[in-house]
C-alpha cells in the first residue's frame, strides 16, 4: 500500500486499514525504533567509556591500513559480483526452459544463507591448497600456481555469498518487465544488444544501485570469511577491529569510534545509492499470462547462455557437494544412532520455531516499512524510514548488543525469554534483504491501475488485497524464504544472548566442533544445508499462484 | 506493531521466570566446550547434584572472553554464582573488575606443572599448547621452534588470532617467553610459515586443517588423546618442541555478589574431587588438576611431555598484552 491516495478520492470508510495514516505510521514507528536501537547501542557505548581521540584513525598505521583494506575487498567483490550476476541474470531470463533452472534458482537462494563456517569449509574443498579443483589446475596449467590463501579467497568467497543474491533479484526484476514489450522486441526482432538498451538497462538501473549497496556492506562488515581465508593480520577487516576493542581491550572507546566510521562509510553508501533512483518505480506493467519466446535467446546466443549458467551451477554447485560429501559419513551415524538422532530432530524444531516467526514478522515489518517509504515519498520521515531499514547491517550486532546490554543491564534475563529477542533481532537483521525482494514489485503497479483504483475506492486491505497481492505473492515467498533461512543459518545473534539449553542447528554445530565432533559437525552443517533447501522449495511452492485454467506459468522464478 | 513493541518490551522487562523449585539453584556461567552434550558439564551436573540438593544451571557463553565481558557488564547485578572457564590469559583482568570473592579452599598437592596459590581462581584443568600434525602428510615435524622458521618454503602451519582467540594469544606468549625482545623479529619469519590465521580454534581445525589444507595447526598437546581414544586414530600427533611448551590453565571462581556464597564455595571445593576430574581428559580433552590414577586414560600416556613449563604470571600477562599485541601486529602487516 505506499501510492499515496489523491486528495479528490471520495474515502470508503468501510475498507479496514484505508486511512492514510496506516500507511506512514506504523513503519516511520518501525524506522524510528530501529534508529533508536542503533542510537542507543552505540550512544551507550560513548557513554560508557572516555571519549576517544578521533585522530588515532589516521595517525596509526593499522587503523590505515584495516580502513584501505575493507574498503578495497568491498568495492572489489561488489564489482566482481555484479560483474557476474548481469550477464547471468540476463542468461536466467533468456532461457526459461533451461534444464535445471529451478534447481539454479534454489542454489542460487541458499549460497546467501549459508552458515559462513559451512561455506568456507565448502569452498576450500574445491578452491583449497588440497582442493579438487586446484589438484586439476595445477596438473594442467600449473602456471597458473593458484592461491586461495589471501585477497583471492575473499573475493571469491564473497562472489559466491552476494553474485548469486544479485543476480536473484535483478533476475525478479526483468521478469517483471510486462510481456508486451517482450512481445515487440520480439516481433521486431532485436538483437540482445538492442534488447538490453532498450528494455533490460532501464529496467535493471534502478534497483543496481541498491543492490551494490547491499553487497557492499555485507563484504564491509565481513569478518570470519576475511579471517579464514585472508592469511593473517594484514587482512583486516573494521569489524574484526571492533571486535578486538569490545571483547578483548574492553575498549568501549574505540570500539565506539570504529563503529561510527563504519556507519558513515556504508550509511554514505547507503544514501548514495538512494539517490541515484533507489526508491523510483520500477516499469510499470500489468501482467499478461502468456509467455513471451525471446528470439534473442537463441542460436549462437543460447548456446553461449546455456554454457554460462552451467558454469555458474558448477561454480555454486562445487562448494555444496563438497560440504555434503564430507558431512554425508557424519549425518548418516547421526541419523542413524537413536540419541544423537533426536537431538538434531529437537534442534531442527527448535530452529524452525524461531525462524519462521522470525521471517514473517521481518516481511510484515518491511511492508510497513515500505509503505510508510511511498507514502510521504521526498519528506525527511520517508528518508528516515529509508535508511533506518538498513542499520541492522551496518552496526556490528556486537556493538549494538553490548550496548543494549548496558541499557537493559538489570533486566536482561539469559533464559528462554531470551530466544524471543533472538528470534526479533533476527528478523531486525534480515530487513535489509527482504526490503530489497519486495521494493521493486510493490513499486511496480502502473499509474493507470492506481488511478482506476483510486476512483473505485479499492483502499486499504481491498487495494492490498485485490491489486498488490496477485503480483506480490511471489516476491512475498521469496522475501519470507531469505528472511527465515537467514535466521536458520544465525550463530551470532543466539551466542550473544546466551544459547540455551536446547540448542538450534548453528549452535549444536558450534557445540560440536568445541567438542572435537569434527565428523558430526560435518554432518549438522550437511543437515543445515539440507532444511535452509527445503524451506527455499517450501516457499517457492506456496508462492505460485493458484493454477487457472487460462494461466499457463512457465517454469518460473 | 504495538504486538511486537509490546512482545520486545516484555522479553526485556519480564524477570526471569523462577523455577517453582525449592531447591536453591547455582548459576554457572561457562562456555560451550564445557557445557554442551559432549563436554564434561552433564555429567558435572548429574554428580554435583546428586550431593547437592541444589540446581546446577549453565548459562552457556561463546567463550571464556565473553564470560568476562557478561560479568563486567552485569556488574553488582550479574546473576552468576560462579564462573567457569576463565583461564590464565584473562583471569588477571576478571580480577581486576573485583567482582570475584575467594575462595579461601587449600590448593596444595594439585597436579599442576606450576606452583598454584591463587586466593580468587581455582583451577580446574589445563594443557600445553602444541602443533598438531598430520603423520600422513608430514612424517618428520619439526622439533624446535627454530626447525620450525627454518623448515622448507612448502611447510605451512595455520595458527590462531591472538586478538580474538585462546590459543591465538597462547602462541604470542610461548613466543614471547622464548625469544623475549626478539619475538617480533622471530613472528616476521614465520609469517612465511602461516597459510592462515583464523578468528578461532574451531574454523581453523574443521575448515581448513580437517581439509587437509596444511599439515600442522596450533592447538593443545592434549588433542590426539582425543583422536587416539575417541576416533581410534593415531594419525594426529602433537610435534614436540624443545624450547618447551607454554602452559594453559582453566579456572574457576565465586562471584562477589552471588546470593549463595557456601554453595559456590562447595561447588568450587567439588571441583578438586575425582567426581568431577575424571571427566576433564576424555571430555575437555585437558589434564586433571588431580592425580587420577588408574582413571586416566591410557592414551594420556602416549601424549608428548614437554621438558620445560612456559609460563608467565596473569599479572605480567595483563601489563604487556596489549603492548604484545601491537608488536604482533607490527611485525606482521609490516
Amino acid at each position: 500500500m505506499p501510492e499515496s491516495i489523491r486528495s479528490s478520492t471520495p474515502r470508503h470508510p468501510d475498507a479496514p486499514f484505508s486511512n492514510p495514516g496506516w500507511q506512514l505510521w506504523p513503519g516511520l514507528l518501525l524506522a524510528s525504533l530501529l534508529l533508536i536501537l542503533a542510537g542507543g547501542g552505540l550512544g551507550a557505548l560513548f557513554w560508557q567509556a572516555e571519549l576517544p581521540r578521533v585522530a588515532v584513525l589516521w595517525e596509526n598505521r593499522y587503523l590505515r591500513n584495516v580502513l584501505s583494506f575493507t574498503l578495497w575487498q568491498a568495492t572489489l567483490s561488489v564489482a566482481l559480483s555484479l560483474l557476474l550476476a548481469l550477464p547471468v541474470a540476463r542468461a536466467l531470463a533468456r532461457q526459461p526452459c533451461f534444464p535445471g533452472r529451478s534447481l539454479l534458482l534454489r542454489l542460487m537462494e541458499l549460497s546467501l544463507v549459508v552458515p559462513t563456517i559451512v561455506a568456507v569449509s565448502g569452498v576450500v574443498g574445491v578452491y583449497g591448497r588440497q582442493g579438487w579443483l586446484t589438484t586439476l589446475v595445477n596438473d594442467w596449467a600449473p602456471a597458473l600456481s593458484w592461491n586461495l590463501y589471501g585477497i583471492n579467497g575473499i573475493v571469491l568467497t564473497h562472489v559466491f555469498f552476494n553474485a548469486p543474491l544479485a543476480a536473484r533479484i535483478l533476475l525478479q526484476t526483468l521478469e517483471n518487465v510486462p510481456q508486451p514489450q517482450w512481445r515487440i522486441a520480439s516481433q521486431l526482432g532485436l538483437s540482445s544488444g538492442w534488447v538490453w538498451r532498450a528494455l533490460e538497462w532501464p529496467a535493471l538501473r534502478p534497483v543496481l544501485p541498491g543492490i551494490a549497496a547491499l553487497i557492499f556492506t555485507l563484504c564491509f562488515t565481513s569478518f570470519a570469511i576475511i579471517m579464514t581465508l585472508g592469511g593473517g593480520p594484514a587482512a583486516t577487516t573494521l569489524e574484526v577491529a571492533i571486535y578486538q576493542s569490545l571483547r578483548f581491550d574492553f575498549d568501549f572507546g574505540r570500539a565506539a569510534l570504529l563503529a561510527t566510521v563504519q556507519l558513515l562509510i556504508c550509511g554514505s553508501v547507503w544514501w548514495l545509492a538512494s539517490r541515484r533512483g533507489m526508491t523510483h518505480a520500477l516499469v510499470p506493467g500489468r501482467q499478461v499470462a502468456e509467455q513471451v519466446p525471446r528470439k534473442d535467446g537463441s542460436g549462437l546466443r543460447g548456446l553461449w547462455d546455456r554454457l554460462l549458467l552451467l558454469t555458474f551451477t558448477l561454480f555454486l554447485i562445487a562448494p555444496l557437494a563438497a560440504v555434503a560429501l564430507r558431512g554425508l559419513p557424519g549425518l548418516v551415524s547421526t541419523l542413524t544412532q537413536s540419541g544423537s538422532g533426536g537431538r538434531l530432530w529437537d534442534a531442527t524444531l527448535l530452529s524452525l520455531a524461531i525462524a519462521i516467526p522470525a521471517g514473517a514478522s521481518s516481511v510484515l515489518a518491511a511492508l510497513l516499512v515500505l509503505a510508510s517509504n511511498g507514502s510521504t515519498q521526498k519528506g525527511i520521515p520517508g528518508q528516515i524510514s529509508a535508511t533506518a531499514a538498513y542499520l541492522p547491517l551496518m552496526v556490528p550486532p556486537l556493538v549494538l548488543g553490548t550496548g543494549l546490554f548496558l541499557l537493559l543491564r538489570p533486566q536482561l534475563g539469559v533464559t528462554s525469554e531470551g530466544l524471543i529477542l533472538v528470534g526479533l533481532i533476527n528478523s531486525i537483521m534480515a530487513l535489509p534483504f527482504v526490503l530489497q525482494m519486495l521494493r521493486g514489485p510493490l513499486r511496480g503497479l502502473d499509474i493507470a491501475s492506481i488511478h482506476q483504483a483510486d476512483q473505485l475506492g479499492i483502499l486499504g486491505w481491498y487495494r492490498w488485497r485485490w491489486l498488490h497481492w496477485p503480483r506480490m505473492r511471489r516476491p512475498f515467498a521469496l522475501a519470507m524464504a531469505y528472511a527465515t533461512g537467514l535466521s536458520l543459518g544465525d550463530f551470532g545473534v543466539i551466542a550473544l544472548f546466551g544459547s540455551p539449553e536446547e540448542p538450534t542447528i548453528p549452535v549444536l554445530l558450534y557445540q560440536q566442533l568445541g567438542s572435537y565432533q569434527m565428523a558430526a559437525a560435518a554432518g549438522t552443517g550437511l543437515w543445515l544445508i539440507t532444511v535452509l533447501l527445503a524451506v527455499f522449495a517450501l516457499f517457492n511452492l506456496l508462492g505460485r499462484p493458484p493454477a487457472t485454467a487460462h494461466l499457463r506459468e512457465p517454469e518460473h522464478a | 506493531m504495538p504486538a511486537r513493541l509490546l512482545a520486545l518490551l516484555l522479553a526485556c522487562v519480564l524477570p526471569v521466570a523462577t523455577l517453582a523449585d525449592k531447591r536453591p539453584t547455582l548459576n554457572v556461567y561457562t562456555h560451550p566446550s564445557f557445557a554442551s552434550e559432549w563436554g564434561p558439564g552433564p555429567a558435572v551436573k548429574t554428580a554435583f547434584e546428586a550431593h547437592c540438593n541444589c540446581t546446577l544451571n549453565y548459562v552457556v557463553l561463546d567463550s571464556g572472553g565473553d564470560i568476562l565481558q557478561r560479568l563486567r557488564l552485569e556488574g553488582e547485578h550479574s546473576k552468576a554464582d560462579v564462573v567457569l572457564g576463565l583461564d590464565t590469559g584473562t583471569m588477571e583482568a576478571a580480577r581486576q573488575t573485583g567482582l570475584l570473592a575467594s575462595h579461601d579452599i587449600p590448593l596444595q598437592g594439585l597436579a599442576l606443572p606450576v606452583d598454584w596459590s591463587d586466593d580468587l581462581f581455582v583451577p580446574y584443568d589445563w594443557g600445553y599448547f602444541a602443533f598438531v600434525y598430520d603423520t600422513e602428510q608430514l612424517p618428520q615435524p619439526p622439533a624446535s621452534f627454530e626447525d620450525l622458521l627454518a623448515a622448507p618454503e612448502d611447510l605451512k602451519i595455520i595458527i590462531q588470532d591472538p586478538r580474538t582467540s585462546t590459543p591465538g594469544l597462547g602462541l604470542l606468549l610461548w613466543m614471547r617467553h622464548i625469544y623475549g625482545d626478539q619475538a617480533a623479529e622471530k613472528w616476521a619469519q614465520l609469517n612465511k610459515r602461516i597459510l592462515a590465521t583464523t578468528k578461532s580454534w574451531s574454523d581453523g581445525y574443521f575448515s581448513l586443517f580437517m581439509n587437509g589444507e596444511a599439515p600442522m595447526i596450533l592447538s593443545y598437546s592434549t588433542s590426539p588423546a582425543y583422536h587416539m581414544a575417541i576416533d581410534k586414530t593415531d594419525r594426529y600427533q602433537a610435534a614436540a618442541f624443545r624450547e618447551g611448551h607454554y602452559l594453559q590453565v582453566e579456572v574457576a571462581a565465586r562471584v562477589r555478589s552471588s546470593g549463595q556464597p557456601e554453595l559456590g564455595r562447595t561447588f568450587l571445593q567439588f571441583i578438586l574431587t575425582r567426581d568431577f576430574q575424571r571427566h576433564i581428559p576424555l571430555k575437555n580433552v585437558m589434564y586433571p588438576v588431580i592425580e587420577l590414577g588408574e582413571e586416566l586414560p591410557e592414551v594420556f600416556s602416549r601424549l608428548i611431555k614437554p621438558t620445560e613449563t612456559r609460563y608467565f604470571e596473569p599479572a605480567t600477562v595483563a601489563e604487556h598484552r596489549r603492548a604484545w599485541l601491537d608488536e604482533w601486529l607490527d611485525a606482521m602487516t609490516r
